[in-house]
C-alpha cells in the first residue's frame, strides 16, 4: 500500500528491522491488543495490529437469544459505552415494532448517553496523562470522573452497566430530589473540566508530546473510514447525532465541535470541548425535562416481532456505532450486526504510526481512544498494514531474526 | 498557570483524601441502586416468568421444602432461586414479575468463596416478616 | 431527514431501489457493479462526503445465497445508501473494495472470517486468527446458520 516510506524495501533486504511487540497485555489502555511495531532504529516502519485476544462471539449469541435478552447482552459488549449500545439496539427494535418512546424517555436517554460521553472522554484523557508520565493528572481526572459515575448511579441505578434502555422508554425515572443532586454534581465537575482543558492547552510537556504527532489528513480519514472525534479533529463535520437526529437530539441544542489540528493534541482537546458541551446538554435536559411517563410496563411489550430489517446508528463517545437488526418474525433476531467505532478506528489505522518515533506509538494509540472489547465482540483479525513488499512478512521477519 | 498548580497543591494538601478506606469505611451507595434481590414468597405465585426471561439463566425454580407453610396463591409450590454469581443485576426479573414479588436491596458486597443463592432470604419471608434481607 | 433521491446517480446500475428503516436507501445490484456504484456516489457527492461505513454479510440459508450489504454513509446528504448484492452460498466470492476504499479492510476480513466470503484481490484475508483456532481448523464459519456453533 501507498503509505510506506520509499526505503522500506531496502530495509528489508538489509536485516535492520527491529520487531517490537507493544502489548498484548496493555499497550496503553488496560485491554488486550498487540501492535507489532517494526522499527528501523527509533523510526517506525510498519505496524501490524494483531487482535483476537478478546473474542466473545456476541453476534452469534444474539441470534440464539430472544430480542429482549439481547438488550442486556449488547449492553455488555463494552462497559464504557454500554448505554449507547443498548440505545442503538433498542431503537432498532422500536423501529421494527413501529413504536415511539414518550418525550420524557427520549430526554432521559440522551441524558444517560451524554453522561456516558463525559466519563468516557475523561477516562481517555486520564489515560493519556498516564501514558505521558503525568500520573498525578491521571489521578485527579479519575477522581473527578468518579463524580460522573455517581451521577450515572443516581440516574440508572448502577455505576457502570446501566441497563437503562428498554423498548418504549427507559427503566427508571427521575424525581426532583435526584435532579437537584445531579445538578450539584454537574456544578462541581464543570470548573474541573475547564481547568483540565486549559492544562492540556497550555502545559509545555503535554504540548511537546502531542503536537504534530499522528497527523491524519481528511482524505485519509475518509479513505480508511475513521470515525468520531478522530474525524472531527481533522476538520470533518460528521456526527451521527446530527445525521440521524435520534431520540431528543433534535430538541436538545448541541454544538458539533470540529477542529483543524489533525494531530493527537487536537483530538484530546476536542474531547475536552465535547465533554464541556455534554455537560451543558445535561444541564439543559435537567432543566427542560418534559412531564409525563417514561417507564414502560415491560410485561405488556410485544414479545413477537414482525418481519423486517433496521439499520440504526448512534454517536458513541468513540464515533459512530451502527447496528443492523434483521428479524424473520418470531421472538429471536435472524441477524444482528454490530459495527463499533473502534473496529474501524483501530484496525484500519496502522498507517498513522509510520515514520514516528517508537515512543509515540502508545500516544497515538491512546489518542484514538481504543476500546478493544468493543472491537472484538465479533471478530478476531490478523491485520498487516501494507508496505510494497513482494515477500510475505513472516518470511521477512524470520529472515531478519 | 504556575499559580494554578500551586493552588491545587495547597488545596489537596489540606483536603480529605479522595479515596475511601474500604472495607473499614462503607462506600455510600444510592438506596435504589441495583443490588441483591430476592423473591418475597408471600407474593410469589410460582409462574416461572422470571426464570424464562433471565438473560443469564441465573434463576432456577425449586419446590418449597417441607415444613414451610405453602401460600395459597402458589398452587405449584415453586419459587425462584437466584444464583448471584451468575446474576448480572439487570433487574429484568424484578420488572417482569406479574405480582411485583421481588424485594430489592442496594447490597453489593456479595464476594464469597462459596456459590451464593437467594434460597435462605426467600424462605425467610415465608416464616413471616423476620429480616428484610439487609445486613 | 432522509432524501429519497440520494440513490439517483445509481438508477442505471440498480436492479431495484428499496427503502429500509430508518430512512435508508437500499440499492440492489449485481455483485460486479458494487465498486462502480461506490465510485459513482463519490463522483456525485464528493470524495470527502462519502465513506464506506460497514459491510454486513447475512447467511440466507433457505435461499442458498449470502447477502452482502455495503453501507455507505453519504453524510453531506445525511443518509445511508445500502449497496446490496447476493452471491452464491456454495462458492461465495466477490471483488474486494480495497482498491477504492481502505475502510473495507476491517469489514472484509471479518466477513471472510465469520461467513467465509472470499474477497478477490484482498491479500490480507486469513483464518485461524479470527475465531478460536479449534473452530477455524475445522473449517467452520461461525455465522453460517448451519455451523453448529
Amino acid at each position: 500500500m501507498d503509505t510506506a516510506p520509499e526505503n522500506v524495501t531496502k530495509a528489508m533486504e538489509i536485516p535492520m528491522l527491529l520487531e517490537v511487540p507493544v502489548g498484548p497485555q496493555h499497550p496503553a489502555l488496560h485491554e488486550p491488543v498487540l501492535l507489532k511495531v517494526y522499527a528501523s532504529g527509533e523510526r517506525v516502519v510498519r505496524v501490524e495490529v494483531n487482535t483476537g485476544y478478546n473474542h466473545r462471539g456476541i453476534e452469534k449469541l444474539a441470534e440464539k437469544n430472544t430480542f429482549y435478552k439481547d438488550i442486556f447482552l449488547v449492553g455488555r459488549v463494552c462497559g464504557i459505552c454500554n448505554t449507547v449500545h443498548a440505545n442503538c439496539y433498542v431503537r432498532a427494535l422500536e423501529a421494527l415494532l413501529d413504536k415511539e418512546p414518550p418525550e420524557r424517555a427520549k430526554y432521559l436517554r440522551v441524558l444517560a448517553m451524554e453522561l456516558e460521553r463525559l466519563h468516557s472522554h475523561m477516562l481517555i484523557e486520564a489515560v493519556m496523562a498516564e501514558i505521558l508520565g503525568y500520573d498525578t493528572l491521571f489521578m485527579h481526572i479519575m477522581r473527578d470522573r468518579e463524580l460522573i459515575m455517581k451521577a450515572k448511579e443516581i440516574l440508572t441505578g448502577a455505576r457502570v452497566l446501566a441497563d437503562y434502555m428498554m423498548v418504549g422508554g427507559v427503566r427508571r425515572d427521575l424525581n426532583n430530589e435526584k435532579i437537584r443532586r445531579l445538578n450539584e454534581i454537574l456544578d462541581k465537575v464543570e470548573p474541573r473540566l475547564n481547568y483540565y482543558m486549559k492544562l492540556f492547552e497550555e502545559d509545555v510537556t503535554i504540548r511537546k508530546r502531542l503536537e504534530g504527532v499522528g497527523v491524519i489528513p481528511p482524505r485519509d480519514i475518509i479513505n480508511y473510514g475513521l470515525l468520531g472525534p478522530i474525524a472531527r479533529a481533522s476538520g470533518l463535520k460528521m456526527d451521527a447525532r446530527l445525521q440521524d437526529g435520534y431520540d431528543a437530539y433534535r430538541d436538545v441544542p448541541f454544538r458539533i465541535i470540529v477542529r483543524d489540528d489533525k494531530d493527537s493534541l487536537g483530538r484530546m482537546l476536542l474531547r475536552w470541548e465535547e465533554a464541556l458541551n455534554s455537560l451543558e446538554m445535561c444541564r439543559y435536559i435537567l432543566k427542560n425535562l418534559p412531564e409525563g411517563e417514561a417507564v414502560p410496563d415491560e410485561k405488556r411489550l410485544s414479545r413477537v416481532f414482525p418481519k423486517g430489517e433496521v439499520f440504526t446508528t448512534v454517536e458513541a463517545p468513540r464515533g459512530e456505532l451502527t447496528y443492523y437488526v434483521m428479524s424473520a418474525g418470531g421472538t429471536q433476531p435472524y441477524r444482528v450486526k454490530i459495527r463499533t467505532p473502534s473496529f474501524n478506528n483501530i484496525i484500519n489505522s496502522g498507517f498513522v504510526y509510520i515514520d514516528h518515533e517508537l515512543a509515540d506509538v502508545p500516544v497515538i494509540l491512546v489518542s484514538f481512544d481504543p476500546c478493544i472489547s468493543c472491537m472484538e465482540r465479533v471478530t478476531v483479525i490478523d491485520y498487516r498494514k501494507g508496505t510494497r513488499r513482494k515477500v510475505p512478512i513472516k518470511e521477512v521477519v524470520r529472515g531478519n531474526a | 498557570m504556575k499559580s494554578g498548580v500551586l493552588k491545587e497543591v495547597i488545596k489537596n494538601l489540606f483536603s480529605k483524601p479522595a479515596t475511601i478506606e474500604y472495607p473499614k469505611e462503607k462506600t455510600i451507595i444510592e438506596p435504589d441502586a441495583r443490588g441483591r434481590h430476592y423473591a418475597d414468597l408471600q407474593k410469589c405465585i410460582g409462574c416461572s416468568l422470571c426464570m424464562i426471561e433471565c438473560p443469564t439463566k441465573a434463576i432456577t425454580m425449586e419446590k418449597i421444602p417441607e415444613g414451610y407453610e405453602k401460600p395459597k396463591k402458589n398452587p405449584k409450590g415453586m419459587y425462584p432461586v437466584i444464583n448471584y454469581l451468575k446474576c448480572i443485576f439487570c433487574y429484568r426479573c424484578v420488572t417482569m414479575c406479574p405480582t411485583l414479588a421481588y424485594v430489592t436491596t442496594p447490597e453489593y458486597r456479595l464476594a464469597t468463596e462459596k456459590p451464593i443463592f437467594s434460597r435462605e432470604l426467600s424462605l425467610k419471608t415465608l416464616k413471616g416478616g423476620e429480616g428484610d434481607g439487609r445486613d | 431527514m432522509p432524501e429519497s433521491d440520494v440513490g439517483e446517480p445509481l438508477k442505471e446500475l440498480a436492479k431495484e431501489i428499496q427503502e429500509m428503516k430508518v430512512g435508508r436507501v437500499v440499492v440492489i445490484l449485481d455483485p460486479e457493479k458494487v465498486e462502480e456504484a461506490f465510485r459513482k456516489l463519490q463522483e456525485r457527492y464528493g470524495y470527502l462526503n462519502v465513506y464506506l461505513s460497514t459491510i454486513v454479510g447475512t447467511d440466507l440459508k433457505s435461499e442458498g445465497k449470502i447477502r452482502m450489504d455495503y453501507y455507505v454513509n453519504v453524510f453531506s446528504e445525511s443518509t445511508y445508501v445500502v449497496l446490496r448484492t447476493f452471491i452464491e452460498r456454495d462458492d461465495p466470492k466477490i471483488k474486494t473494495m480495497l482498491n477504492i476504499s481502505k475502510a473495507a479492510f476491517s469489514g472484509e476480513c471479518e466477513t471472510y472470517d465469520l461467513l467465509g466470503v472470499k474477497f478477490e484481490g484482498n491479500p490480507y484475508l486469513k483464518r485461524s486468527f479470527f475465531v478460536p483456532k479449534d473452530v477455524a481448523e475445522k473449517g467452520v464459519f461461525p455465522l453460517r446458520k448451519d455451523s453448529g456453533v
